[in-house]
């Protein structure tokens, strides 16, 4: 049995979870009444102009044919193009990928040094203020939505002190580190707050383990035992759950990049499901979809690397 | 600054002479809107963030002058008419496309055959009385109509009409949105989906001396608060679509400048002509007495809007400045109602969720209208919905606004009353009589005719109350202290081409 044939299975698994996440978006966007056409064309425009162009973009069929063709064109490569943007939606993805990626690695760095920060610190006070203060952040951290953080983050260091941007994404590495940093925050914090649970447990567990002890007992200095002994055997299960999370923070982005006007893919698809771009929508659902699942195949097999003693 | 001026003149000419070339640039305009354009293929979309752009793309046949007071030529500097009012011959000014090739009378003949035959074509209907477009040589075209039509010269001034380089608009098909090429003031540089949109001066334009600028930004900024920040803090020379609580504040500030260019925009209740109650013409004109729209304009414009007196947007073409609207008098309107009969009614005003603008409007309106016994329900619906409803007819009243897209009277006035498949704007009134004066009036060629019957039209309008025109607005832009120029005429185009950043 050898423990990374997973590798080859998941793949394969992979094809009918993508049918069945394809499916049920496209029916839940064509089951909201409206349709994109009628902006395109705006209030003026006859019926008859409205069908003719309806029917161009195979609009008129019904919504299973229409499944079909999404079908075919994805066997054939392609995404499709999307009737509101007028151009094939892939193109348009490209366009729109790169402040989300920006955002997302932005705030995964943010999160990871957050929950660092903060669980070493709680670890190591263990029962005293710092320490009860820090369990609370998260503990409140897990409950409030991340479109409220953000909006309060926008009033309070936007508008009253001016220090960030409001919305955009910024041009060139430093202006966009810059217009970025309270959508990534407000990512970080959300993330750090579940983390910080997990990690401050761990490095408390490791803290009382024997192999500790016995390094200790060795004359091992406190400081070395702590970043060379306890730090690293606390951190799988915390790599594991940031995995597990950073499916969530993909999807996470459509809040964030809505709140703060970031031209990426999240924001695109709350405008593409107020446009019913229909194509549009599928396709993000999809890149999403496909991007979590690999996502989650790439931490289980650092999971595996990481611990002889896993098996998937 | 008349010597600054002329040093660069001087510069600018030593330069061309050692065969340089320019060595200064103009300047660059970066502009914030509220979200970017989706397609840039004029004969695709309604929209007002493409068009506003296409506009400084493309050349058309004939053009609007700047205060779209008249037609004056563009790419044809000449045209006669034949005396039956069917065959128009344009003759072709030398001018060239953004790419260099030469605009000759076969890109004439596909650019409209393709707006009216285009299956994508958002504006077919407004070009299907051409019934042939012929190159009778290089430089003159010849186009005959399947029926006199007055409006028709002001239909070709419309960027739906831009004339576009067969060769490549015809092979791109719908990518041609996204790499378009006319024979405008400027050309498509770069295009950043979602952020900015950058357009740099034709070389190849055919006014001399246009455009001044090198380089328009047009940057989108969702937030109205931010673009205007953005201009205070020099990041942005100028943004458009500024909220009318904002202006009295930035008109005070020093360095902003606030530019409220008459537009044609007017807001408008209509009303259900098939619902029972407002099919009685007494309580529609309750309702039309019983409505301040002064206090409206005082409220929701913070004054910078005037009162509707007419469905013709105010100063537009055969616009009545006295037309007999129906004033705010309560004692009237008590006294339609009670001759209507109806006692105290229920009714329901449909809104679009999320505009803010309208849903004070319906707040106000339900106060004012209580006070003759209506009872006012607001429901938002969502705006992908909204147009569904109005074509289905499942509602009883709802906001709604109109801006021209061309000089002509007959595009609103056909919309309201002619009685097409739009159902006069909607509120499925009828009146044939009517109808077929505004069918008059559009293939009339006398001028005077056509007065009449438009000021037939209006005074029918309020005298029936058919909708209630409740306030025209001007445009809401500001930049910053050194641009000169910077004026959207009232069919929304901004004319770029003649803006200079000092």
């Amino acid at each position: 049995m050898n423990r990374y044939r997973f590798v080859l299975l998941r793949p394969l698994q992979l094809v009918p979870v993508l049918i069945g996440i394809s499916l049920v978006s496209f029916l839940l966007i064509h089951a909201l009444p409206g349709d994109p056409v009628r902006t395109l064309v705006g209030m003026r425009a006859p019926p008859d102009v409205v069908e003719r162009i309806r029917a161009y973009y195979g609009l008129d069929q019904p919504v299973i044919v229409q499944y079909f063709y999404f079908l075919r064109s994805l066997a054939e490569g392609e995404l499709g193009r999307s009737v509101v943007y007028r151009m094939p939606v892939s193109d348009l993805l490209a366009s729109r990928a790169g402040p989300t990626l920006f955002l997302l690695v932005y705030a995964t760095l943010l999160g990871i040094v957050l929950t660092i920060a903060l669980s070493v610190t709680a670890a190591r006070n263990r029962g005293r203020w710092p320490d009860q203060t820090i369990r609370a952040f998260s503990t409140i951290g897990l409950g409030f939505p991340s479109f409220w953080i953000g909006l309060m983050l926008i009033l309070v260091f936007s508008v009253r002190l001016g220090l960030f941007p409001v919305s955009g994404a910024g041009q060139g590495f430093v202006d966009r580190l810059h217009h970025l940093f309270l959508p990534a925050f407000t990512i970080a914090l959300a993330l750090s707050a579940v983390l910080t649970r997990t990690l401050r447990a761990s490095l408390i567990e490791q803290m009382d383990a024997d192999h500790v002890t016995a390094a200790r007992s060795r004359g091992v200095g406190d400081k070395d035992v702590f970043w060379r002994h306890v730090v690293p055997n606390s951190l799988i299960p915390t790599i594991n759950l940031l995995g597990v999370n950073l499916g969530w923070l993909i999807s996470g982005t459509v809040v964030v990049e809505t709140v703060f006007s970031v031209p990426g893919l999240g924001f695109l698809m709350t405008s593409s499901i107020f446009a019913r771009d229909y194509m549009t929508v599928q396709a993000i659902t999809l890149v999403f979809a496909l991007a979590t699942v690999l996502i989650t195949f790439l931490v289980d097999v650092v999971t595996v690397a990481l611990d002889p003693r896993v098996r998937m | 600054m008349t010597v600054r001026r002329l040093l660069k003149a001087t510069t600018l000419s030593l330069a061309l002479a050692l065969g340089a070339g320019p060595v200064f640039a103009e300047g660059v305009l970066r502009i914030g809107r509220e979200s970017d354009s989706k397609t840039l293929d004029p004969i695709r979309t309604a929209e007002n963030l493409d068009i506003w752009i296409a506009n400084n793309l493309n050349a058309t046949l004939v053009r609007s002058n700047r205060e779209a007071t008249d037609i004056e030529p563009d790419l044809a500097e000449s045209w006669t008419i034949s005396d039956d009012g069917l065959t128009y011959v344009f003759t072709l000014r030398e001018a060239l496309f953004s790419d260099g090739s030469p605009v000759t009378a076969d890109d004439v003949v596909f650019s409209l055959l393709r707006v009216r035959d285009d299956p994508a074509s958002a504006w077919a209907s407004n070009y299907a009385n051409i019934a042939d477009v012929e190159a009778t040589d290089d430089r003159t075209v010849t186009v005959t109509l399947t029926e006199p039509s007055a409006p028709f010269l002001a239909t070709l001034s419309m960027v739906m009409a831009a004339i576009v380089p067969e060769a490549i608009a015809g092979p791109m098909g719908e990518d041609f949105g996204s790499e378009p090429v006319g024979a405008g003031a400027f050309r498509l540089k770069e295009w950043r989906r979602g952020e900015v949109l950058i357009l740099e001066a034709n070389p190849h334009y055919y006014e001399e001396g246009l455009p001044i600028l090198d380089t328009v930004e047009w940057r989108a900024v969702t937030e109205d608060n931010t673009r205007i920040l953005q201009v205070q803090g020099g990041q942005l020379d100028a943004a458009l679509f500024v909220p009318f609580n904002r202006i009295a504040e930035l008109e005070a500030t020093p360095g902003i400048n606030v530019h409220l260019d008459p537009s044609t925009r007017t807001d408008h209740i209509i009303f259900n002509h098939e619902n029972e109650i407002l099919a009685n013409p007494l309580v529609r004109q309750a309702i039309a007495h019983a409505t301040d729209r002064e206090a409206i304009v005082q409220v929701v414009t913070f004054g910078h809007g005037t009162v509707a007196n007419s469905y013709i947007p105010g100063g537009a073409q055969f616009y009545n400045p006295d037309n007999p609207a129906r004033t705010f008098d309560l004692d009237g309107a008590r006294a339609l109602m009670e001759e209507a009969g109806v006692g105290g009614i229920a009714l329901d005003l449909m809104i679009q969720s999320g505009d803010e603008v309208e849903a004070q409007i319906a707040v106000l309106l339900q106060q004012q209208w209580q006070e003759i016994g209506v009872d006012l329900s607001i429901t938002r619906v969502d705006p992908s919905q909204w147009f569904d409803i109005l074509m289905e007819g499942d509602f009883d009243m709802s906001t709604v606004y109109w801006t021209n897209d061309m000089i002509d009277a007959d595009q609103k006035v056909s919309f309201g009353f002619v009685g097409d498949a739009m159902m006069n704007f909607l509120t499925r009134y009828e009146n044939p009589d009517l109808s077929a004066l505004v069918l008059e009036a559009r293939s009339s060629t006398d001028p005077e005719r056509r007065q009449e019957i438009y000021y037939e039209v209006q005074r029918v309008a309020e005298e029936d109350a058919v909708l209630l025109n409740l306030y025209y607005s001007p445009f809401r832009n500001i930049s910053r202290d050194g641009i000169e120029g910077f004026y959207q005429n009232p069919l929304g185009r901004i004319y770029l081409e003649t803006v200079s950043v000092e």
